[in-house]
């Protein structure tokens, strides 16, 4: 991985300090994300965590709007593994890219939330996945291009 | 025979009988895992094929809450009713966030990752993904369960195959283990917990397979709780089962002082989600 953003390692720098008081993620349920509404950020890729149990992506977000302050977000996904079986791999999203995401928020208010859809500004191309959607058997298992 | 030798023998068969008793009594030997041999690996290619990728119905685990509750206590009932209420709430209950393993039963009842399943002479092992250590060792080589095994995640596991089932006994299962009906929703089984699984494919469909649960917690159910979960057999080399060290996603990787490759720790609410950055 590159070099951590100095906004992504500032974050990362605040979160070590409270570490430890904290659980760690593991399968959790996603209700804490509002799965009635969603928000939409427009904005960077800063970083890629590609990491069980649940894979995070990092976004700087450039529109504010009510209630969608502009800053640094973190969004999650499900594991490396469902993403993989839903067409992803690790590089489909890269830091820096330009990036329209439809996200379902933290219930808190706060600037997270669970992933809908994700937009690549530069080809107009959208990622999703629900592994609720893999229920039969021999799928074909598409990777997107 | 002359006198001579016949007071000879009787003297060597005196001295053979005392140096019997001299010595400590024979060790026994240990139980050894014998060699497989060439018939048990022929035996092996005569059970059904459960090679694949296994990913779970989910949607049918969801569906069981409100079809197939567990018979309860009135107390674990209480909790459950307590846990759902919260979910709704958006505050889901933290059940599996410590990244402990999601443990038996809850891992075949509420799973959200895919398994393997390997069969070897005298041993059918269970594979998942995602907390590192989902692994369970199922003994089919006629071996009985210990008289007090030492309590582990998954318990101990003997099985035997009936046709073309394999039924699996498992008892030893840490009484910290959940029995769940969701991420956000369980009871420890609280101990004396007892599980009997009949796993075989589904005869109207052979890429799927089925789980059939019978578990007896006297501590949280009124009476023992049949269940069948289910999987999909996939084959597409992306549903390979992947490493899942779930520990992982406490740290993101950054650089030491020195240049060097590290993981530093980061923070996670109370539900299990990362924490956004202020």
């Amino acid at each position: 991985m590159k070099h951590l953003s100095r906004k992504v390692a500032a974050a990362v720098a605040f979160l070590g300090l409270v570490a430890g008081a904290c659980p760690a993620s593991a399968h959790h349920s996603t209700t804490m994300f509002d799965r009635e509404h969603f928000i939409v950020l427009e904005g960077t890729v800063k970083e890629l965590h590609w990491t069980n149990p649940h894979v995070a992506i990092f976004i700087e977000n450039a529109v504010a709007k009510p209630g969608v302050p502009d800053g640094m977000w973190v969004v999650e996904l499900t594991s490396p593994g469902n993403l993989v079986r839903s067409g992803w791999t690790r590089n489909l999203i890269k830091p820096g890219e330009k990036v329209t995401v439809e996200v379902h928020q933290l219930r808190d208010g706060s600037k997270g939330g669970g992933l809908k859809k994700i937009t690549l500004v530069s080809t107009g191309q959208s990622f999703d996945y629900n592994i609720r959607d893999q229920e039969r058997p021999n799928l074909e298992g598409e990777t997107y291009k | 025979m002359n006198k001579c030798l016949s007071a000879a023998l009787v003297a060597c068969v005196a001295l053979a009988g005392v140096s019997a008793f001299a010595q400590p009594a024979a060790k026994p030997k240990p139980i050894i895992n014998p060699p497989p041999t060439a018939k048990d690996w022929a035996d092996i290619a005569k059970l059904p094929d459960w090679s694949g990728a296994w990913n779970p119905k989910i949607t049918d685990q969801d569906e069981q809450i409100k079809t197939n509750m567990p018979p309860w206590t009135d107390k674990a009932m209480e909790q459950i009713r307590f846990q759902q209420a919260e979910e709704k709430a958006g505050r889901p209950p933290p059940l599996f966030v410590n990244c402990l393993p999601e443990s038996m039963p809850a891992w075949m009842l509420v799973t959200h990752n895919s398994m393997e399943i390997l069969f070897t002479p005298g041993r059918v092992t269970m594979l998942g993904e995602s907390d590192s250590n989902r692994l369970r060792r199922i003994y089919t080589d006629g071996r009985p369960h210990p008289e007090d095994p030492d309590p582990t995640f998954h318990g101990h596991s003997i099985g035997h195959w009936e046709g073309d089932t394999l039924v699996v006994d498992t008892i030893g299962v840490m009484p910290q283990t959940y029995i769940a009906i969701s991420e956000a929703a369980g009871v420890p089984n609280n101990g004396d917990m007892h599980i009997l699984e009949r796993i075989h494919l589904d005869p109207k469909n052979k890429d799927i397979l089925l789980v059939d649960l019978e578990i007896t917690a006297p501590k949280v159910l009124t009476k023992p709780w049949k269940t069948t979960r289910i999987y999909f057999r996939q084959r597409a080399r992306t549903y390979d089962i992947v490493e899942g060290v779930c520990l992982e996603g406490y740290f993101n990787p950054a650089k030491d002082k020195w240049g060097n490759d590290i993981f530093v720790p980061i923070q996670h609410a109370v539900g299990g989600n990362r924490v956004p950055p202020k």
